[in-house]
């Protein structure tokens, strides 16, 4: 019998998350959301640590290479089991 | 109860407690990820060494990574940014520092007890009943220090991370306790196909509910700080949020696709888990849109440059998990390393790297001084992206020869030839990964006690 465990599990969720949802919007917090967008730079900032023009380029390059890659490597896989899975 | 009434600077004595845990966990947790990827390569080598088979080596890596290493990184980023983001102290850093003890106590009992040979022998939920109680407690005393703390606040409005840390405790807090059937004590379980469905909504919402949303959090604090611009949407960060809420919590069966639970439980996991593009790519084309001609500003950034590739990590694996719950995909994928290179990407690639790159944008601001090295927290960086990427494409292939095999009825032992090869590659990734982990160790126990830098 699983129902009951299963139930629970969605109930106290749901429960706990009806129950923040409705205070949430009780106290406004989806209103002013123009503000919110800059709440963590309201906090001092430091100065700059390094200039934009350090930027080394030869580095992005291989960061996008390594992630197109991946990408390219999870597509082949997926088309690969995919004709392969009989279906 | 704020232990800094009498000073003007905050100690940050809790970020630091965490800093210092995770660096130090990691470092364990990778060795027994190391050493076990070895003893798949070469069995014998621990032979008769009882606390060091592969069945207790396993868990204790898993467990590590999970409560030692990342979590620890994602509440350290937490401990600093919620007190900074409502405005007010931290409630009490002295509790903060008896949680750290706490946990690390807690760990230090999951890693013997495991070796020991105590373990309820349910995957991700092994540890028996004393420790979840630890763990419990532990997860208690963050919830009531962060929770007092937001109710102390000076700003009104709470920003989308404050949101999403606080979900991750109390979602994490209610699905352990059901997910390690706390209320059994004696086994920790239930029986038959119940234990099942119940374990597999802990095992995937433990990283679903735990570290994506503390991962999110730090995200949506450092990459605006670090452009040195607004959010782009506060109002579709909300929007993730929630509907990461809604649809995360029942994805948990589409890890039992393959058994006897009922369909329609079978039907909700993967329609939901397909529905994760949403929570994402709100997620992803707010912080990605934020960054928009600002990756000179992250590059610069150490702290900052870890959490970007976070987030695109967190692309794949997203993207990668919704495809792995569609039942023909699974035929192939399930049981076998694509699952095992589908968690790395997830806990070290998204999660793992959005903690180390939480950790080091805040160390320099909690310690006062500039980090120890920058070219080993770079050098760190390139280690773990490539071991990342190393661990994706061989798990991968190992996984397919695994699926293809399983699904021609392939005899298991015809296979581990051609296996061979990539578990070799595995281990030395592994070893790339460790030698990483003790390089940012060092860093970090160097940022926060021997620093020479100066103070700014």
């Amino acid at each position: 019998m699983y129902f009951p465990y299963f139930i629970t599990y969605m109930a106290v969720g749901f429960v706990i998350s009806l129950v923040v949802f409705l205070w949430a919007i009780k106290n406004g917090q989806f209103k002013d959301q123009k503000r919110a967008r800059f709440l963590p730079l309201e906090d001092e900032l430091e100065p700059s640590v390094a200039k934009v023009s350090t930027f080394k380029r030869y580095e992005v390059y291989t960061l996008l290479f390594l992630a197109l890659a991946g990408l390219a490597a999870s597509g082949a896989v997926l088309v690969f089991s995919l004709l392969n899975a009989n279906i | 109860m704020t232990t800094n009434a009498t000073s003007a600077l905050p100690t940050y004595m809790t970020a630091k407690g965490f800093c210092l845990t995770s660096g130090f966990w990691m470092m364990v947790a990778t060795f027994m990820g190391l050493l076990g990827a070895t003893e798949l390569i070469a069995p014998d080598l621990t032979e008769n060494i009882g606390w060091l088979v592969f069945g207790r080596v396993r868990p204790i890596h898993v467990n590590l990574v999970l409560f030692g290493f990342v979590t620890p990184g994602l509440l350290s980023s937490a401990f600093y940014y919620v007190p900074r983001l409502l405005r007010t102290e931290l409630y009490s850093e002295k509790l903060g520092v008896i949680t750290v003890l706490a946990w690390n106590f807690a760990l230090v009992t999951v890693v013997v007890s495991l070796a020991m040979g105590y373990s309820q022998g349910r995957e991700y939920a092994e540890m028996i009943w004393p420790i979840d109680m630890l763990i419990v407690l532990a997860f208690t005393l963050v919830f009531i220090n962060l929770i007092m703390t937001v109710a102390q606040r000076k700003e009104p409005i709470l920003y989308v991370s404050v949101w999403y840390v606080c979900a991750g405790i109390v979602l994490t807090a209610v699905t352990f306790s059901l997910g390690n059937v706390i209320w059994k004590p004696n086994s920790g379980s239930l029986v038959g196909i119940p234990d099942a469905i119940l374990l597999w909504f802990y095992g995937h919402n433990v990283f679903g509910l735990l570290l994506t949303p503390l991962s999110a959090g730090v995200a949506y604090y450092v990459i605006p700080r670090a452009c040195r611009a607004p959010l782009y949407s506060h109002t579709l960060s909300l929007f993730g949020f929630w509907s990461l809420l809604v649809v995360y919590t029942h994805i948990g069966t589409h890890h039992l696709l393959q058994v006897p639970v009922p369909t329609w439980l079978k039907v909700i996991s993967i329609v939901d888990s397909v529905a994760m593009v949403i929570p994402v790519m709100a997620f992803l084309i707010n912080i990605w849109y934020t960054a928009k001609g600002k990756l000179g500003e992250i590059h610069a950034d150490i702290g900052a440059k870890f959490v970007f590739t976070g987030t695109i990590m967190y692309f794949f694996v997203s993207i990668q998990g919704s495809m792995m719950a569609l039942p023909d995909v699974q035929r192939v994928t399930h049981f076998n390393n694509w699952v095992v290179a589908h968690a790395h990407v997830g806990v070290l690639g998204f999660a793992g790297m959005i903690s180390l790159g939480g950790l080091y944008y805040i160390l320099p601001r909690i310690t006062g001084k500039p980090l120890y090295s920058r070219f080993l927290a770079d050098f760190q960086y390139w280690l773990i992206l490539i071991g990342v990427i190393g661990f994706t494409v061989v798990l991968t292939i190992v996984g397919l020869i695994q699926g293809n095999a399983w699904l021609n009825g392939e005899t298991v032992y015809r296979i581990l030839p051609e296996m061979h090869v990539y578990y070799v590659t595995r281990a030395s990734i592994g070893l790339i990964i460790f030698s990483s982990a003790i390089l940012g160790l060092y860093n970090i126990l160097r940022s926060i006690f021997f620093n020479p830098g100066e103070i700014s």
